[in-house]
């Protein structure tokens, strides 16, 4: 399983993905430092050296503003990472012919797919690592950040937790589609999950009626069973700014914050449900992949 | 007790589009060269999938050295090369054969040595260092070579080891082949390319439609018929007649150049003057030896003598001829 993983590793950066992932990353982190220092210069009283309770606020309120803008896209970056590294894992490497001389060797099928998606995990939560403390970084130098270290560990969790999950789905689609075809169909999922998301913070600013709320919210909900990433994601903001312990000192309205609704943070239960779903998905993609003919 | 080296047992393959294999029984011994061959579409790859571990057959049961199909021990104990397979690209010829003896947990220090030696008798020698992006399809089926050959395999799979390449690389598989068999390596030989079989296989097996149609050892099918060609100068009608009469066999002006009409006749058959190739159907080689000494005796010159072996393309085109056979197609 060892060579299995490293042989992963060994194609993610041969391949360059790693390196151009990392180069574009160097352009959204440099663009997003431009944006951040814009945004965090607006801010009045910044300059001083001692804040008071509403300085303090203020720059608390900008801080999350830039973070959300950066987790925002990050977790886009890293979700089609995850994705468009694994999307042909299997079909794609079985259409060429790679697998057929690979597989004949005596290793058990199931260590080659935990190989693989270690691989593309370890790789992949590494990645999101740098991208979050590189985020995180850059707000601390424009605003005020979080500092409590409980909260950045669950956040973090969370936010790399998207890779687990895009990666097990990607993984089982690969075993039942074609390359391209699981490409798209990942890609349409995750989309999907995205835009139940949005669909979920806008509703509540649209004016609709009560009952057309409520048929949205079931429609987003569901979505968001099928693809809980955009779910995690805002876990992963609540989690970060402790939103329970504000007790609502910083206004955190859908028109401050149009890429969060505060008010519908998932619970706990969906993060039980997200780590189910992933082990799941991963278990019938393992398990799929015992009896796949190549 | 002497356990196959290959046992099949009415191995079955069906797909829902009616292609696979079907009822598949055979017995490859320890050290023997068996031959499979059959029209495109017949079902070989598919069977051999199924010993390789790749497919799971819809019913029957096979076993390699008395290891079920598809077990580690079983796959331990064989090389395969795929028909159609590509190498990792982003990899060199030289970290293809490594990875894949890791895989069959073959010790570095082995691995360092046995590894530059198989890229050097596959033909890729210091090239086995460059990406395999920049091989060229024989460069990559050499490399697919060394990588079934890395564990120094009892038996090994190989699916058209031949297909993509030239005169001389075909020469020099075939010898790397011969030296595993002397070896007693067991090979199990899917290949197009007739003379292989015919010069490598102990036994074959003709597969149509996935079923076996015909099997035996290739010495045999190919010595069925025992005919002489005798090339002679001075020939006469007159003289074949006499012949004929004399000894009472089979005996007809012969045209090597396999020159024949559509039924078969042969039309060709001076080669300069009054000299000839004559052939004759024969029950032993005394028979030879008496028809040579009376040609010479009719004043007859003889310039040559070689026995007609029937080559396996005539048998196989033979075989499948009037036959339905799904080929490529729906």
């Amino acid at each position: 399983m060892r060579t299995i993983l490293g042989m992963t590793w060994k194609e993610l950066l041969r391949k360059k993905v790693m390196l151009m992932t990392l180069v574009m990353t160097a352009v959204f982190l440099i663009a997003f430092w431009f944006v951040a220092a814009i945004v965090g210069s607006s801010e009045s009283g910044r300059a001083t050296s001692i804040m008071n309770g509403s300085n303090l606020i203020e720059s608390f309120t900008t801080g999350t503003f830039i973070l959300t803008m950066g987790f925002f896209f990050g977790a886009f970056v890293i979700a089609f990472l995850a994705i468009f590294s694994s999307f042909s894992s299997i079909a794609g490497e079985a259409e060429q012919g790679i697998m057929q001389a690979l597989l004949p060797r005596p290793l058990p099928r199931w260590k080659w797919y935990l190989g693989r998606w270690l691989g593309y995990v370890t790789l992949g939560i590494f990645y999101a690592f740098l991208l979050f403390a590189a985020i995180l970084l850059i707000a601390d130098a424009h605003a005020s950040i979080p500092r409590d270290s409980a909260a950045l560990i669950k956040a973090f969790l969370l936010f790399a937790s998207l890779v687990p999950l895009l990666i097990s789905l990607s993984m089982l689609g690969s075993g039942l589609f074609s390359a391209l075809g699981n490409g798209v169909f990942m890609t349409m999922l995750y989309g999907a999950g995205w835009l139940g998301g949005m669909i979920d913070k806008m509703s509540s600013s649209l004016g609709l009626k009560e009952e057309a709320i409520h048929t949205l919210h079931n429609l987003t909900g569901i979505m968001s069973l099928l693809m809980p990433a955009d779910g995690l994601q805002q876990k992963m903001t609540a989690e970060l700014f402790s939103l329970k312990d504000l007790g609502g000192m910083v206004n955190m309205s859908t028109s401050s914050f149009p890429l969060l609704d505060f008010n519908s943070v998932p619970s706990d239960s969906f993060v039980v449900y997200a780590v189910l779903y992933t082990v799941v998905v991963f278990a019938i993609g393992l398990l799929r992949f015992q009896r796949k003919d190549l | 007790m002497n356990v196959p080296a290959i046992q099949a047992q009415l191995l079955t393959k069906e797909y829902s589009n009616g292609r696979g294999c079907r009822d598949v029984t055979i017995t490859v011994e320890k050290g023997e060269a068996f031959g499979f061959l059959g029209p495109n579409g017949a079902g070989k790859s598919t069977f051999v999938k199924m010993l390789a571990g790749l497919i799971r057959p819809t019913s029957g049961s096979a076993a390699l050295f008395g290891h079920p199909i598809g077990t580690l021990a079983a796959k331990s104990k064989i090389g395969y090369l795929p028909e159609l397979y590509r190498y990792q690209e982003w990899l060199s010829g030289e970290e293809v054969v490594r990875l894949h003896a890791r895989l069959c947990n073959i010790e570095k220090s082995v691995a360092d040595r046995r590894i530059p030696e198989l890229l050097k008798e596959v033909g890729l020698g210091l090239r086995g260092r460059d990406r395999v992006k920049h091989y060229s399809k024989g460069m990559q089926q050499r490399l697919g070579l060394a990588c079934a050959l890395v564990n120094d395999p009892e038996l090994v799979f190989l699916d058209e080891p031949s297909s993509a390449l030239d005169p001389i690389g075909r020469m020099e598989v075939r010898t790397i082949l011969e030296r595993l068999k002397q070896r007693g390596i067991t090979i199990f030989l899917n290949s197009h390319l007739l003379e292989d079989v015919e010069v490598l296989c102990d036994r074959m097996a003709l597969l149509n439609n996935g079923e076996i149609l015909r099997h035996g050892k290739v010495s045999e099918i190919l010595n069925k018929r025992t005919s002489w060609h005798f090339k002679v100068g001075g020939f006469s009608p007159f003289l074949l007649s006499w012949l004929k009469n004399h000894t009472g066999l089979q005996i007809s002006q012969a045209a090597l150049d396999k020159n024949q009409d559509e039924e078969g006749i042969i039309v060709s058959s001076a080669i300069e003057g009054s000299t000839v190739w004559l052939e004759a159907e024969v029950e032993s080689d005394e028979q030879v030896g008496w028809l040579n000494s009376l040609m010479i005796e009719q004043g007859l010159t003889l310039y040559e003598v070689s026995r007609k072996k029937e080559r396996l393309e005539e048998w196989f085109l033979d075989a499948v001829s009037g036959l339905s056979h799904r080929g490529e197609q729906e």
